[in-house]
């Protein structure tokens, strides 16, 4: 349970929250969006 | 070892600020999550050694996910798949934070983890069996949470400068990180949860 309840906190929540901040992007191959 | 994997994702994530923050989370806890419906299968098990359910009392029978050929072969996987759209940098950090697993459970599982997938060879098996010494191991987790969250916070800091909002952001992610993970610790110490 407490693999799961890590899971989703950090995968997801920190996730969505650090994805709102203005981090160098990874260049995407060309074509690829 | 469940909190100190996250806090090593977010340590990478300093220095590797390209690669998103949740799909390092993800790759460093690939491994156990293919492990999962192999335990629910019956195919991966756990057996106790002392108190059922303790930090640390799990001898670990995934001859699959944590043998280092099949935590090599997950991780070739896991960054390939996530290479063609990110590129090869950040497809090799996700392969590496995901064989990062294999290496940080090797310290703390108690000589269980093979070379090679399977269950009926006679092979050696590794593990360093911190996990003998359930406050050691701890530590280390903690450790690892803490480095984790101060190196993010440093470098979300570093990207925020001009930005208040961003830099509010970025100190709730970092306190969450280590909230987060202090509190994870806790439920794997103490058993709570299951």
């Amino acid at each position: 349970m407490q693999f799961i309840i890590g899971v989703i906190f950090f995968v997801v929540v920190i996730g969505v929250l650090d994805a709102q901040l203005p981090w160098p992007r990874s260049r995407a191959k060309k074509g690829v969006r | 070892m469940i909190a100190g994997h996250f806090g090593f994702a977010a340590l990478v994530k300093s220095r590797e600020r390209q690669a998103p923050l949740w799909a390092l989370m993800l790759a460093t806890v690939w491994l156990d999550i293919v492990f999962v419906p192999l335990f629910v299968a019956g195919v991966e098990t756990i057996t106790t050694v002392g108190r059922p359910g303790g930090y640390g009392a799990g001898i670990i029978h995934a001859d699959y996910t944590h043998s280092l050929v099949g935590a090599i072969a997950l991780s070739l996987v896991f960054g390939l798949a996530f290479g063609w759209r990110w590129g090869s940098r950040t497809a090799i950090v996700l392969g590496l934070v995901s064989f990062s697993h294999w290496v940080l459970d090797l310290l703390v599982h108690r000589a269980d983890m093979p070379l090679f997938p399977g269950h009926d060879l006679n092979q050696p098996r590794f593990g360093f069996g911190l996990w003998r010494h359930p406050w050691t191991a701890a530590s280390m987790e903690l450790l690892l949470i803490v480095m984790g969250a101060w190196l993010y916070w440093r470098a979300a800091c570093a990207i925020t400068v001009e930005d208040d909002k961003a830099r509010q952001r970025a100190r709730l992610v970092s306190l969450l990180i280590l909230i987060g993970g202090i509190v994870v610790l806790g439920l794997d110490v103490s058993g709570i949860g299951g």
